[in-house]
This record gives structure tokens, sequence and C-alpha cells, in this order.
């Protein structure tokens, strides 16, 4: 595989809903060996981790109550929130100079964030209308 | 309704609307699961969340954690086959039509209006979690921000991050 290959793979699966890796299993499985090749890949990427992260949850069940626990894992989950809104920046560098890009991850931020409205709302209509305005050449 | 055929269909939705992938949906999975339905508590859905984010593996499987605490094992494997699914059958339908898209108007067209939305959810994700029930605490938002701050500034491996979240969390919320 090329490496133009790889990169066009990713930037696909980075386009498609879903979890990135888990798409990017399917994509090269169906490349190389079909339908049979993405269904191994699938769980072979899925599998082990799977069985890890669940065995790993029932460890910390046995720890939770324990005093000192809870202040840790609420400072992880809080660094976990920060690194989310450190890939937002990171993703919106590029953007962040068109007014009507702006705009668009400003009403998302509010409906989904602040307002709680549920996405299965705010995401039709943002298509919509991002899509109208990326057509036009505003994005 | 049966619940895990319930957490089936919603994550088989979710599935289809993580545009920019999964962190995209994870305000939309707590609004759901905490807020409307109250199968767990938002401090579950944080336990849950740090777990996933310390353990090695895909990111997905936040959701399966979350399954598993609603539903336990037989949760865990339908969240996560749900959440993976449908967005599967979809790649592999795509695959071979995006190559012959490469470089027409429509695909660059469709990419750059997807920027900004998944943009705008990734940061509602970050808030949403750092801001349980829409009331802020300074001690949440400062990890948030240093953590926030090295991912941008610095080329540290996250988990850095996450260690330095756990240590500044047992001394502020002792």
């Amino acid at each position: 595989m090329s490496p133009e290959d790889f990169t066009a793979t990713i930037g696909l699966c980075q386009f498609l809903p879903g979890p990135n890796v888990g798409n990017a299993s399917i994509v090269l499985g169906k490349k190389w060996f079909g339908l049979k090749g993405s269904i191994v890949a699938f769980l072979g990427f899925f599998g082990l981790p799977f069985l890890w992260v669940l065995a790993l949850a029932s460890l910390y069940g046995e720890f939770a109550l324990q005093p000192g626990v809870k202040p840790v894992v609420t400072g992880v989950a809080a660094a976990g929130a920060g690194l989310f809104i450190g890939t937002a920046i990171k993703l919106g560098k590029p953007i962040a100079r068109k007014p009507w890009a702006l705009a668009v991850l400003m009403a998302c931020f509010v409906a989904v964030g602040i307002g709680r409205v549920s996405m299965l709302i705010v995401i039709p209509v943002a298509a919509v209308i991002s899509y109208l305005l990326a057509k036009r050449g505003l994005l | 309704m049966n619940i895990l055929l319930e957490l089936g269909l919603y994550f088989s939705v979710l599935s289809l609307l993580s545009v920019g992938g999964m962190p995209s949906v994870i305000p939309e999975m707590h609004r759901y699961v905490v807020e409307s339905r109250g199968w767990i508590s938002h401090d579950d859905f944080i336990e849950m969340f740090a777990l996933g984010q310390a353990a090695p593996g895909p990111n997905v499987l936040i959701s399966s954690l979350i399954g598993w605490k609603i539903a336990g094992v037989p949760g865990a494997l339908v969240t996560l086959a749900a959440m993976c699914g449908p967005a599967a059958v979809l790649s592999f339908w795509v695959a071979g039509i995006w190559d012959r898209l490469q470089g027409t108007q429509w695909r660059a067209v469709a990419q750059r209006a997807m920027a900004p939305m998944v943009v705008g959810l990734i940061m509602s994700g970050g808030f949403v979690l750092a801001t349980p029930g829409g009331s802020p605490d300074w001690r949440l938002w400062i990890i948030a921000a240093g953590s926030a701050w090295a991912m941008v500034a610095t080329k540290l491996n996250p988990l850095w991050m996450l260690a330095g979240g756990a240590a500044l969390g047992a001394f502020l919320f002792r």
C-alpha cells in the first residue's frame, strides 16, 4: 500500500460517520480480502481491547468505593474533557478565520453543549445549512 | 421497551450521526443515557469515560463501557456492535465509490461543510463532561484547561495529560 493510498483511506474514514479505526479496518480489510477481510480485520481490531477494557472495568468496580479513588477518576475525566477541547482547538485553527464557519461551529456548540438539544435534530439541520454555505464557497 | 433493544436501536442511530468519529456523539450519549433516560448517573458516565480514555485501545470502547454500566456484558456487546455496525456497513459500500469521487467538487464541498460541525460537537463534548449539570466547578475547568493547553502547545503523549489530571484530581477533590 502506498502512502497516498493510506492518506486517502484515512481521509475517507474520518469523513464517514462511525469510529475511525473501525471504519479503517473495514475499508482496508475489503481492499485486500473482500467481505471476509473486513470481518476478520474488524474482530481483530476490537476483540482483545474489548475484553481488556471490560476486565479493567470489573477490576475498577472492586476498588471504586475505596476512599481516594473517586477524586483521581474525576481528575482523569476532566483531563479527558480537556483533550476534547484541545482537539477542537487544533481542528478549528484552519477554519477560525472564516466567519461563517465560526457561526456554524458556535451554533452547534450552543445547541448541543449548552442548550442540550438532541443531536438527532441538530446534525441534520446543521448539515443542510453547512452544505449550502460550503457550496457557495463560504466555508 | 427491552433495554437491550433500546440501547441497540439508539446506538445504531448514533453510529450514523457520528460525523468526525466517536467524540462527536459523546454529548448526545450523555444527554440520552444520563439526562433523558436516567439509566446511569453523571458520575457513572464520567467514570466509564475516564476508564475508556486511560485504557489502551480505540476510544469507541467508551460506548461499550457505558453499555456495560447500564446492562452488563450483554449491554457492552450490544452498544459496541450498534455503534460500529451501521457505520461499518456504510464504509464497506462507500469504499469503492470514494476513489471515484476523488477530485470531484461534491467531495470537497462535503468535507468543508463537515469541519465546523465536527469542531462544535467535540467542543460540546468537552464542555458537557467538565460541567456536570451545567454548573461550573472551577477545579474541573482548571484541569480541563491545563490538559487542553498541553495538547495544543506540546507534543506530549495524551497519557501524560490524564496522569496530570489524576494527580490534580487527587489533590483538588480530597
